[in-house]
């Protein structure tokens, strides 16, 4: 054994002094010119060479030296010159091993160890000469500096002389840590293991040593079993005791420019589950990579060794997937890996993974009628809904049989946005699945669930226009990669996906509104959804006019609200320009697929004539709005007699504004005639008033579609 | 317009807008060709009696109908090899040694208290498709065994797939191994270590699976209809009525009664060997309406929970125990679909 470990002490001497060369003489010529006037490079210099044998009572030298390397050591820490210089010191035991514990309490180091110190330490601790404190408070002090060694490419080289040491009763929970911190895939061998499995019968299951084992495990499944309760996390004690403030003072003072690397968030969140639930479903499995039965790639690195951002992006390429996919689920930063990495498999992994945790919880399992805490299951919809994979079709899957029995409150706003990330699938599917069972349920619910399904469809909508517009703009890309799995959509499809997708919420709007009695939540709601549909050639590229339906337009006309009426006029506004550019580009280019039905334009001449003659034109109602119009809505012929009531003057919405304005202009007169208003000059007043209260849309409508000119007919 | 007809989910390497997986998903939607809600079938093979031990050894498939089986489905194994049984076998008695010491470490390879055995039965798979089916036996030696003592079988179980939906299995990458049926028999707690072993070597999940209503009427007349063959001795089924408290009603049936019904609705169009719903159904009204003329109870109010004739019974829960070997293929089948309208893509 002795053998063994002097020719270790060889060994590693020989490499330190090679690596350590240039260093050294750097560090000398440093040294000979602090000498002149530095007391502490003097010092070092005295621990350097003083000869062993030399007494260690009385003798003052020492003892100064050592208080003065001390209170450097204590005060801003050691340079990494000096804290080699000591170590060495330290560990040959030339003044014995009184003087060696005191040195190395103090061994603070200010930045970083030189890894070549830290190996020569090793070498005389091989040498076998150490006392067992000595030999403790040595590998107390390696575990506590770790972070701090430099580099540490020769410490795994020599591996198997600290592996040596796993048998000592003693020593072995500290080398089990050290052995922890360094271990790789290349040092997990048949024999290491079996050694460490005799260690173990023969010491019972100690906490350092279950947590090597665990380590093995999971770099070589293939060789060793091992399950670990869940009471016994933790495993390692700290052990920088004797130097945990001190240590903790000199970084603080040291720690200038540096700044840390940003934490690297693999980590898995150690949840505390507050009570067992009976069933597991809902359990993200703990990242472990799987038994390479089969030989793979032999440079792969496992997700959970990863510890900085840094590494990942090194080794990007041999990265391996961890055995359940479903584990991935607790790391932001390894979905999004899995997003850059393409990786079929791994994606169908995940899918089926997930999608058998959601049918599972919601679909199979019954309640047996108690209700069950249900913050774990919506909680598992929010990182559903955070994973950066938009949808994936298990969970699709997994919605359109829920929607078949969802009561529509159940986790109701997580349920709508996964709704919200289907995307754009054939119609007749999307009509089966998607649009009757939920308009069965927006029938039967608050005014709130139907406002959050307008919301969702909404949101719906954009995200495939975001879509189709990315994938026509870079068409040029490559689409040639698209395989044969692909679910093809071809544009008139998603034509027809889109038009009916908007009809349907016409639909719902305009019957929605009148079920609620106008609910001003829902009138908004609606005209968001417009908004966006106005605006699809223009801002999407898609050759698509959709107007709202009759039953939506007018509710919002003649809202009693101003933010509503002027939010239509915003909308009109927007659909005019869109029309205007289409028609324009087809003059300009004369494309014959770029096609725009005369219908549109006519619907939407009616729907203007419509709107301007309520809010404009107050006297002569005899304006031809189109049959079809009238006949849709009968209502309207007796609601248009009244239009007077409803121009900007007249209407509920406004008329708190015009009383303010009459105030203004007459503010003696105590009888309000606000017909005054309609004289030339004071209508244009009047608007100015009214664009100057914020109403932009409205200001928008009117500026582009009123000659500027004309007053209303019928004023003075 | 650049162009009328536009692929839609592509994919690109090229460039990211946070919605590449967008794309991914779209292109798995598709992946197992269909809905499950759209996959149910109507009409299947009528059972033929084959006498399977020309195909598989005997040994095997007196294995497999001797126990009552609990049923399970499985998504597809990743990376499953028929190939590595034995390295499976090794891997998970060092599991199940691991599992119920634990924090104790074990080496892989070396002798446990448990003796794992992975084996191919060779012969159960009906097409090309079908992957052939696992069976795992585990047994354990007792503590004070004598050397010549043999091993006790403590648990059985395992893995199939029958006449799996083509397009289904089509649908999977090459990595992919579909056995969706999994059965068990032995003590619970192995089969949750066995269970979690599986989805930890190979990514999958696993989930109980019941036999609806329909599958049990579809046994119900299958097994009925084997009675020319292969006599069924008696046909009893099972129901539960909800009254309060719930009303058990066992109702047996003379097998040559249940198979002059079953015959006579099977006139209409019997000879292409196939059976339809609507005559699985009319059979089952027609007991129910025999059973109201004697009792006045309507039997169609309650759910049926377990159907056994001589070849088999099952039950709602999912326990089968598949007594004659002959129509092994007729009931695997329709519990191997069973499993895949599970599968949640």
């Amino acid at each position: 054994m002795s053998k063994t470990m002097s020719k270790s002490h060889n060994v590693s001497e020989a490499e330190s002094c090679i690596h350590g060369a240039a260093n050294r003489s750097s560090r000398r010529s440093e040294r000979r010119r602090a000498d002149v006037e530095d007391p502490f490079g003097r010092a070092l210099e005295y621990f350097s060479q003083v000869k062993a044998g030399t007494p260690v009572k009385g003798n003052d030298a020492l003892e100064n030296n050592l208080v003065l390397v001390e209170r450097v050591a204590l005060g801003r820490g050691l340079p990494p010159g000096a804290v080699a210089t000591l170590l060495d010191f330290a560990l040959s035991l030339r003044l014995g091993s009184s003087v060696c514990s005191r040195v190395l309490k103090f061994l603070i180091p200010a930045s970083a160890v030189p890894q070549d110190s830290v190996v020569r330490g090793v070498s005389w601790f091989c040498m076998g000469k150490m006392p067992v404190s000595a030999q403790i408070l040595f590998l107390r002090w390696i575990l506590t500096m770790f972070d701090l060694i430099d580099s540490k490419d020769q410490l795994r080289s020599i591996y198997g002389f600290i592996f040596s040491f796993v048998t000592d009763e003693v020593l072995s929970p500290y080398v089990c840590h050290l052995l922890y911190l360094l271990t790789t895939k290349e040092h997990v061998q048949p024999f290491r293991v079996r050694k460490l499995l005799e260690v173990q019968a023969k010491m019972g299951r100690q906490p350092p040593l279950t947590q090597l084992l665990a380590l093995y495990k999971v770099l070589c499944p293939e060789m060793i079993a091992i399950s670990m309760p869940s009471k016994t996390r933790g495993g390692f004690k700290n052990h920088n005791l004797p130097w945990k403030t001190a240590l903790a003072a000199v970084l603080k003072k040291n720690k200038t420019a540096e700044a840390p690397s940003p934490p690297l968030s693999l980590d898995i969140k150690e949840k505390a589950s507050t009570r067992k639930r009976k069933l597991h479903h809902l359990e993200v499995p703990q990242l472990s990579c799987g038994p390479e039965i089969e030989s793979s790639r032999g440079k792969a690195v496992h997700l959970q060794q990863l510890r900085s951002f840094a590494q990942l992006l090194q080794n990007l390429d041999n990265i391996e997937l961890p055995a359940q996919m479903g584990s991935l689920l607790s790391s932001s930063l390894a979905l999004h890996y899995l997003d850059c990495v393409h990786d079929e498999s791994a994606l169908l992994r995940l899918n089926f993974w997930l999608g058998s945790v959601l049918h599972e919880e919601f679909l199979f399992c019954s309640r047996d009628g108690n209700p069950e805490n249900s913050t774990e299951p919506s909680q598992f919809l929010d990182i559903c809904l955070s994973l950066p994979q938009e949808c994936f079709s298990s969970s699709e899957f997994f919605l359109f049989k829920f929607l078949a029995m969802w009561d529509g409150s159940l986790h109701q706003p997580q349920i709508l946005s996964l709704l919200s990330d289907i995307p754009p699938l054939p119609v007749s599917r999307m009509k089966m699945f998607l649009f009757e069972p939920l308009q069965q349920l927006y029938f039967t619910s608050s005014v709130f669930f139907k406002c959050g399904v307008i919301e969702c469809l909404r949101s719906m909508l954009w995200k495939w226009l975001t879509w189709h517009f990315v994938q026509t703009s870079h068409k040029e890309l490559d689409v040639s990669l698209s395989s044969s799995r692909t679910m093809n959509l071809h544009m008139s499809e998603f034509l027809e996906l889109v038009t009916e997708l908007v009809q349907y919420v016409g639909r719902l709007a305009s019957a929605g509104l009148q079920l609620e009695n106008y609910h001003i939540l829902l009138h908004h709601q609606t005209l968001n959804f417009y908004e966006l549909v106005c605006d699809v050639y223009l801002k999407f590229n898609l050759p698509l006019f959709l107007l709202p339906p009759s039953g939506v337009i007018f509710p919002s006309l003649l809202a009693t609200d101003p933010v509503t009426v002027d939010r239509l006029g915003y909308v009109i506004f927007r659909y005019r320009q869109n029309l205007m550019s289409a028609k324009e580009h087809k003059q300009q280019k004369k494309e014959p697929s770029f096609h725009i039905s005369r219908d549109v334009f006519r619907e939407f001449n009616l729907l203007m004539v419509a709107v301007v003659s309520c809010l404009w034109i107050s006297k002569d109602c005899q304006v031809d709005v189109g049959t079809d119009v009238h006949k849709a809505l009968v209502p309207l012929r007796t609601m248009l007699s009244y239009c007077k009531n409803y121009n900007l003057i007249h209407h509920p919405a406004f008329l708190n504004y015009a009383i303010e304005f009459h105030q203004k202009c007459w503010p003696e007169q105590t009888n309000v005639d606000l017909s005054s208003i309609q004289g030339k000059k004071y209508w244009y007043w009047y608007l100015e008033f009214l664009f100057s209260q914020g109403f932009d849309g409205l200001k928008d409508f009117i500026q582009n579609n009123m000659d500027h000119q004309s007053t209303p007919v019928g004023g003075h | 317009m650049e162009s009328p007809v536009t692929r839609l989910p592509t994919r690109r390497r090229t460039k990211s807008y946070g919605r590449s997986c967008f794309e991914a998903s779209s292109r798995f939607a598709y992946t197992s060709g269909q809905l499950t809600i759209l996959r149910i079938p109507t009409t299947r093979e009528a059972p033929r009696a084959r006498n399977i031990a020309e195909r598989v050894d005997p040994e095997q498939v007196t294995l497999l109908i001797k126990n009552e089986w609990k049923l399970s489905y499985v998504t597809p194994l990743y990376r499953f090899r028929h190939t590595h049984l034995k390295k499976y076998s090794k891997h998970l008695s060092a599991f199940i040694a691991a599992e119920k010491q634990q924090g104790t470490a074990v080496e892989v390879g070396l002798e446990t208290g448990y003796r794992v055995t992975f084996s191919t039965v060779l012969g159960i798979a009906e097409t090309d498709e079908d992957a052939e089916t696992v069976f795992i036996q585990i047994q354990s030696k007792p503590m004070f065994a004598a050397t010549g003592d043999a091993l006790k079988v403590v648990w059985s179980g395992w893995l199939t797939c029958v006449n799996g939906s083509p397009e289904y299995l089509h649908s999977l990458l090459p990595d992919f191994v579909s056995l969706p049926l999994f059965c068990s028999s032995g003590p619970e707690n192995i089969t949750v270590v066995v269970k979690s072993w599986f989805e930890k070597m190979f990514d999958c999940r696993f989930g109980s699976l019941g036999l609806d209503s329909t599958s049990l009427q579809w046994l119900c007349a299958l097994w009925t209809g084997c009675h020319p063959d292969n006599n069924i001795r008696y046909l009893r089924l099972l129901w539960t009525l909800p009254t309060q408290p719930p009303l058990d009603v066992s109702y047996t049936v003379n097998p040559q009664d249940a198979w002059e019904l079953w015959n006579s609705v099977r006139q209409e169009d019997s000879v292409d060997g196939t059976v339809g719903i609507d005559e699985v159904k009319h059979f089952m009204a027609g007991l129910e309406s025999h059973f109201f003329r004697h009792f006045k109870i309507y039997l169609s109010s309650g759910t049926l929970r377990k159907v056994s004739t001589a070849l088999g019974s099952a039950q709602q829960d999912g326990k089968v125990k598949i007594l004659c070997s002959d129509y092994l293929a007729t009931v695997l089948t329709l519990l191997t679909e069973c499993a895949i309208l599970k599968m949640p893509i």
